[in-house]
């Protein structure tokens, strides 16, 4: 609990019916969708700019850490309040403010939930692009804070792509704003790239200008079915090399295919060692050309079945198998861990074979699941914590995965983000100088380390 | 590969979207993610019991929409229920849920209960009954409670509709003998023979649904038995942690159900059909013989209006009306989530040939009655009643339509006149459409 004069400083500006510090209260903010659990001291749910301000100049004043807060669906960690004080939680900031088409652009709290955006845009025939798993829980300052993808970002980028401009509340409590509602602006530093990803290191972002896009006119589906999870793999680095950008591009290797075909019945072949699910968008007659492109393509690399959805309710069937596969894993044991290592995309085939032969070596089960048309990989591995023997197996393979990553030119995280779960990864792909450098950053806007402290170090 | 150990919840957070009192109030701790890691706190003793944690486990509507979600398949509904019985046990229960309990623990005391408070409603003075409330609803908008229970109303067997044209009007029946004419003898078209599982709510509020599927199964051609001995389902009983006085009426329905020769146990309530199907076949340990008896029980029941749309073919309808009636639907929780009948519903209502129907653009989301939850949260209740109401209206609908009791009470109760809106059970509408005889 925070002490009585900072409570009661906090209660000036806040209205006490949201201010929570009952023990009952805090413990359902220790937590977000990682396996790492810290209690806050606090949780404060700001409606305003000006509350926010008001916060963090009193935080700043008695020094107490200030994490920000959406949904709590991070999978790293991130508004885990490793050094307890104030949680900041955006939920009840979630107004639209104005949505322009004409203009191609939405202004939102950060409380809005992705999937809000999402309806809010529909009518006027736009959409939003990045798409996290969590887009119907997630708030959109997270999906900021974490630079947050999806599968349709192979083509049409990550949430840094799409953030025109920002209102952030420095750790003193001021408030700047930059970027503006224009596509096209190189007034000054990026900073909007700074903060997007920044994990709620460098400040609070309070209201956000984003880009949106008017809605494809058509989209093909294509369920492709391989005897071979190399030349699955191949097939993948075969059709982006060519030049074609799907939408999207998801794979699965056989271990996944099994389990949900034996959870969900939906038809899959149990015998293909690996499966394509490629989308296409846009244009009629460019998406008919490049399906013709692609099913050349996949019968090069000896595809065995090939599907193409005819109808909405075939497209939705192909979805389901794809949305499926975390919770069907996620029943297999007690517990399940994935990550979301990235490498260039002609190295795909390269490491889906570290990723299974990693696994091997431990002697754990891994679903091999992937947006491989960007290299973007999520190993999956049942598990149960209580085993100590294999927990600590699973800890070694992830090491090894990401070590993996690194030499293949890879990344730690493509979606996620860093949070608590990779920070120590950091050195695997950045050198000391660069480490250095973010940490000159951080000390200029936060000299105090009171905004979610404990993380990316 | 089946998991050895039941799974973890993994807290990615996908429940949040689906609860209603999250997406109302928009904090954690209204979240079915967070109740589960506040129970597992509680079972680690890091958190204590106290009134607070026993107010986050009540202000859940049970709807199940958490459970039906989960992509680890936990099952919360079973995990809240334990839990809600430690926290009747540590801190009590309010007044009027411990007097709910009482009454629904043994028939006789809901009927004797049910009397008192018909006479009750007779005598309040009417200044009183305008400026009293129960939660958010105006007493005066309370339901009427039934004049006489309505399993008292007829036999325990009821025989088929004849092919022979009717003197009476059935449909327009006058009070005294609105009975006589459902229990009329001499079939020669039956049909099979099916049970109906009343519930407390059509027994001593709402008869007209008692009515409606009594004369609608007639009509089919379906013998009816009515088992005199049934009580409360006990769903009730079991959210409120009453699991003592749940089990003598879960014992005391299973002998009233069990071993009957019939097609089908038929529910009108999806709640009470969630506990026939899926809580009292695990009620019990699996060798004591009334856990045979439940699973008996459970394969048999279904709820009335997929039946009826099972043998839709069987029934005529009144010439329709020049201008048909605009009507919507609200689908109750138990029947989206445990009964999953809510689309059969929704379909069966757009094939009746005298009405209109429209969706509203939030058919499936919760109204707010959840049991005693509109009486318990009446806040955040009313916030979630007053969406719906302003949605239905958007739609321009004159008739409601939804299968649960609670969800009736509770939306029709926050209606005001001018809203020119009825809520009706879609029973009651398709009775009141039949073609004579």
């Amino acid at each position: 609990m925070l002490d009585e004069n900072i409570k009661n400083q906090l209660l000036t500006i806040i209205n006490p019916e949201r201010y929570l510090d009952q023990p009952e209260a805090l413990a359902c903010y220790a937590y977000d969708a990682f396996v790492e659990e810290s209690l806050p001291d606090a949780v404060i749910f700001p409606k305003t700019t000006n509350e926010v301000s008001g916060i963090l100049k009193i935080a700043s004043q008695f020094k107490v850490p200030v994490t920000a807060r959406g949904a709590g669906t991070s999978v790293c960690g991130a508004p885990i309040p490793v050094k307890h004080g104030i949680i900041v939680c955006f939920s009840k900031m979630d107004t639209i403010l104005d949505v322009n088409t004409r203009d191609r652009y939405i202004i939102v709290q950060p409380g809005v939930v992705n999937a809000d955006i999402q309806k809010a845009l529909a009518p006027f025939g736009f959409f939003y692009p990045p798409d996290p798993g969590s887009m119907n829980t997630a708030t959109i300052g997270g999906n900021i804070a974490q630079n947050a993808g999806g599968p349709r970002c192979l083509k049409y980028g990550v949430t840094v792509d799409y953030v025109l401009g920002l209102e952030v509340v420095l750790a003193s409590g001021k408030i700047i704003r930059f970027g503006s509602k224009n596509v096209k602006d190189v007034t000054g530093y990026k900073l909007t790239s700074l903060f997007c990803g920044s994990e709620g290191t460098l400040g609070i972002v309070t209201e956000a200008i984003l880009k949106v896009r008017p809605l494809p006119e058509t989209t093909k589906t294509l369920m492709v079915m391989f005897d071979d999870l190399d030349n699955t793999a191949r097939a993948v680095t075969d059709i982006i090399g060519s030049g074609i950008l799907p939408a999207a591009m998801e794979l699965m290797d056989q271990m996944t295919l099994t389990a949900i075909e034996d959870a969900a019945n939906l038809g899959l072949d149990k015998t293909a060692q690996g499966s394509l699910l490629i989308e296409l968008d846009g244009v009629e007659e460019a998406c008919e050309k490049e399906m013709k492109q692609i099913i050349e393509k996949v019968k090069e690399n000896g595809a065995t079945h090939i599907q193409e959805a005819n109808s909405e309710s075939q497209r939705q069937n192909i979805w389901t198998a794809r949305r499926a596969a975390y919770g069907i894993f996620a029943k297999l044991a007690p517990d399940i861990m994935s990550e979301d290592v990235t490498v260039p995309v002609s190295k795909v085939p390269a490491m889906i074979r570290k990723i299974v032969a990693i696994a091997h070596k431990y002697r754990l089960k891994v679903g091999v699941l992937a947006h491989a048309g960007d290299g973007n990989m999520h190993p999956m591995i049942p598990t149960n914590k209580a085993d100590r023997d294999e927990w600590h197996r699973v800890k070694k393979a992830f090491d090894e995965i990401f070590e993996a990553a690194a030499q293949l030119d890879g990344t730690l995280s493509g979606e996620h983000g860093i949070g608590l779960a990779k920070s120590k990864y950091l050195p695997l792909v950045m050198n000391q100088d660069t480490i250095d450098f973010m940490k000159i950053i951080k000390k200029a806007v936060d000299p105090d380390n009171i905004l979610n402290p404990g993380k990316f170090a | 590969m089946t998991p050895k150990v039941p799974p973890n919840c993994g807290k990615c957070g996908l429940c949040l979207n689906v609860c209603p009192v999250y997406k109302q109030m928009k904090e954690e701790q209204a979240s079915p993610r967070a109740r589960m890691q506040l129970i597992r706190a509680h079972k680690n003793q890091t958190i204590a019991s106290s009134p607070y944690l026993k107010e986050i486990m009540s202000k859940c509507l049970m709807c199940g929409s958490c459970t039906a979600n989960c992509p680890s398949g936990i099952d919360h509904y079973s995990a809240f229920m334990k839990m809600r019985e430690q926290m009747a046990e540590d801190h009590g229960e309010p007044a009027a849920v411990k007097s709910l309990i009482y009454l629904l623990a043994r028939d006789y005391r809901t009927r004797w209960g049910s009397t008192l408070a018909r006479t009750g409603q007779k005598l309040l003075p009417k200044k009183i009954a305008e400026s009293y409330k129960l939660g958010n609803i105006a007493l005066k908008n309370m339901p009427r409670l039934n004049a006489v229970p309505f399993r008292n109303t007829c036999e325990e067997i009821i025989l088929p509709d004849t092919q022979k044209p009717d003197r009476q009007k059935p449909d327009t029946p006058k009070t005294d003998t609105k009975w006589q004419n459902i229990q009329r003898q001499g079939s020669d078209k039956e049909t099979g023979t099916v049970a109906y599982f009343t519930g407390c709510a059509t027994n001593y509020i709402y008869d007209d649904v008692g009515l409606a599927t009594v004369g609608i199964l007639k009509r089919m051609g379906y013998k009816i038995i009515i088992p005199k001995n049934q009580t409360c389902c006990s769903i009730p009983l079991l959210f409120h942690g009453a699991k003592k006085q749940a089990q003598k009426n879960i014992e005391t329905n299973i002998e009233a159900l069990k071993g009957l020769k019939v097609d089908a146990i038929l529910v009108d309530c999806s709640t009470c059909g969630e506990a026939l199907k899926h809580i009292y076949p695990s009620f019990f340990n699996k060798n004591d013989p009334a856990s045979h008896h439940a699973i008996a029980i459970a394969q048999k029941i279904g709820d009335v209006l997929s039946f009826i749309d099972d043998h839709f073919d069987r029934l005529t309808f009144n010439a329709s009306p020049k201008e048909k009636p605009v009507v919507t639907y609200h689908a109750p929780c138990h029947s989206k989530n445990s009964f999953q009948s809510h689309t059969t519903i929704e379909n069966l209502i757009k094939k009746l040939p005298f009405v209109i129907y429209k969706k509203t653009c939030d058919t499936e989301e919760c109204c707010g009655g959840g049991g005693t939850f509109f009486y318990e949260f009446p806040k955040v209740s009313k916030e979630m009643t007053d969406k719906k109401i302003n949605n239905a209206k958007a739609i321009h609908a004159t008739q409601w339509l939804t299968d649960c009791p609670v969800c009736r009470m509770n939306l029709s109760g926050n209606l005001k006149k001018e809203d020119n809106l009825i809520i009706k059970h879609p029973l009651s509408l398709i009775y009141s459409a039949l073609k004579p005889l």
